[in-house]
């Protein structure tokens, strides 16, 4: 296992940062860090890295017990949500740093980062100067730079944070495809669900400091582990003491299923193919269900009309938290 | 570039004009009289001096005031502002008081050398403190976290990626303090007592000519003072090129 974390706990004053973290992150795998801000996941990734120490606890990482090594020593590549560019520095000189550092031949330092800029498509800009290219060059620069020194692990900080919606998108697309070419332990930090299910092959949940769970894209969609993970990964509804998807919702004009709850439809919006409905219960519950609109016309549902709600067969159903999102 | 002119060229061009006016003989016997002589060397070579004190103690100051945090580092700031508040003459009379004959601390100094040195060093310490201070804020942390994860030591960090952001803003402080070292009149004059060839400096030495009528004579000194400022700049310009493109 690439990396070990076990029992850390970290605090800045009175806010706890980190409660007795333990994860072990698999070699080779882009894993993602998902959870809301404030949550703990860049402390975590700052203290893997070594830019921060830990309270308690331990990390290993390749088998190698680095909680007291500095930053310098563990071999592993960071990059930062601003980028942190050596702005005096052209593209080149900025890949360059780590083997310069490590006195490694002029002739080989210049091959590598020939090989790099070729791999992150910037090798016409390499004697830019950082200020001379977009936001997302300067991060495809920082990555280069970062995997220059062959790092044990690659570990990003809301890489694409400060990035505008499309080349997120498409940066995204490309760590993907990057990662699937270069094969280096990957952890990244993001506060969206949708870019951690796209792009990872693990993701580690993690707010308020609790690591909530661990799993694939999948896993945590369909089996989440509590109502915290649910609401984080997508939307939710709760209905008759359970948190569940609104499309995942039967939806009757009378009551056929076994179960059923009776409501009345107070709001009904429709967004291309699909409706929104929200249903106000007899029970006194304000839930949100999602049907295709064929399926509302041939119910004849529209806003007052009396519907029966069922949870549909296999659907995701978590019990509701008293402190329910 | 009409202001620009106004307030800079054109009195300029007159001190050259005038120092030209009095004719190349004047210029010639002023700047090698050997008391004037004397007076430029001092004045030259102790702003220097201090300059590179400074430009070693300013950043370093500089660095304290940014990344520490200690008890009474705002009453620091203030202080570090006091030589540009303060009139010249008041700090020359502080000096005085403080390292002349009868000085509460034992260092008598009035007349010597180091006395000009010291009224040089206290004028001109804000300078670089407060040109490099800025800078030093806005450099991001994530820079030297960056370095440090590719394996710079702090020493690496600080000469390839703090010191080259840093550069332009020492050089520009150190041309201000040399500046100010060679033009500085009221803080010395009390403490360093003016003594030819000794402990005159060239802003005593240009008064003195126009008190006895001989404004070639001060031009012709002032003529040289603009000249080596020029080349000092030009020289500190240079070499902020150099340290920059290293990095």
């Amino acid at each position: 296992m690439s990396i070990e974390v076990t029992g850390l706990n970290k605090k800045f004053g009175d806010f706890v940062a980190l409660d007795d973290v333990n994860v072990t992150i698999p070699t080779g795998q882009l894993t993602a860090l998902l959870g809301p801000s404030g949550g703990g996941k860049s402390t975590l990734l700052r203290i893997i890295a070594g830019l921060e120490k830990a309270d308690t606890g331990s990390v290993t990482i390749e088998g190698v017990e680095a909680t007291h090594l500095p930053a310098q020593k563990r071999n592993v590549g960071f990059v930062f949500q601003h980028y942190a560019v050596f702005k005096h520095m052209t593209v080149a000189k900025n890949v360059a740093f780590g083997l310069e550092i490590r006195k490694r031949p002029k002739d080989e330092i210049e091959h590598r980062v020939q090989e790099l800029l070729k791999l992150v498509h910037l090798s016409q800009f390499a004697h830019r100067l950082p200020s001379q290219l977009s936001g997302g060059q300067r991060q495809r620069m920082a990555l280069a730079r970062a995997l220059a020194v062959e790092p044990s692990v690659l570990l990003l900080d809301e890489p694409f944070g400060a990035l505008d919606a499309k080349v997120r998108k498409e940066l995204r697309d490309w760590l993907r495809r990057l990662h699937d070419d270069v094969h280096v332990t990957t952890v990244f930090v993001t506060h969206d669900q949708e870019e951690a299910l796209e792009v990872a092959d693990e993701i580690v949940v993690i707010n308020e400091g609790r690591v909530e769970q661990v799993g694939t894209p999948d896993q945590l969609y369909d089996e989440p582990a509590n109502d915290f993970v649910m609401s984080f990964l997508g939307e939710v509804t709760h209905l008759g003491g359970v948190s569940l998807r609104p499309h995942d919702i039967e939806l009757e004009a009378s009551p056929q299923l076994a179960g059923s709850v009776e409501g009345t439809v107070s709001r009904m919006v429709r967004i291309g193919f699909e409706v929104r409905l929200t249903v106000l219960t007899v029970d006194g519950d304000e839930v949100s269900v999602v049907v295709t609109r064929a399926h509302a016309r041939a119910h004849g549902i529209e806003e007052g009309s009396t519907v029966w709600l069922t949870p549909a067969a296999g659907a995701t159903v978590v019990p509701r938290m008293a402190a329910a999102v | 570039m009409i202001w620009f002119s106004a307030l800079v060229l054109i009195p300029l061009a007159a001190v050259v004009v005038t120092a030209i006016d009095g004719g190349w003989d004047v210029f010639w016997t002023t700047i090698t009289n050997g008391q004037t002589a004397a007076a430029i060397k001092l004045t030259v070579f102790t702003a220097a001096g201090v300059t590179a004190v400074n430009v070693v103690m300013g950043p370093l100051i500089a660095w304290v005031l940014v990344r520490d945090r200690f008890w009474g580092k705002s009453v620091l700031e203030v202080l570090i502002d006091i030589p540009f508040a303060l009139p010249t003459i008041v700090a020359g009379l502080v000096l005085l008081s403080l390292y002349g004959t009868d000085s509460p601390i034992g260092i008598d100094i009035a007349n010597q050398r180091p006395a000009v040195f010291l009224a040089f060093l206290f004028v001109t310490l804000p300078f670089v403190v407060r040109m490099v201070q800025p800078v030093l804020e806005e450099l991001e942390l994530d820079v030297e976290e960056a370095a440090a994860s590719l394996g710079a030591s702090r020493f690496t960090t600080f000469r390839r990626i703090i010191l080259p952001s840093l550069t332009p803003a020492i050089t520009a402080g150190a041309a201000l303090s040399f500046a100010r070292g060679v033009s500085e009149y009221g803080s010395l004059v009390l403490l360093s007592g003016n003594l030819p060839f000794k402990t005159e400096v060239t802003s005593v030495r240009i008064l003195s000519s126009i008190e006895n009528d001989n404004v070639a004579g001060a031009a012709a000194v002032a003529t040289v003072l603009l000249a080596i400022s020029l080349a000092v700049i030009v020289v500190l310009d240079l070499i902020q090129r150099r340290v920059a493109a290293r990095g």
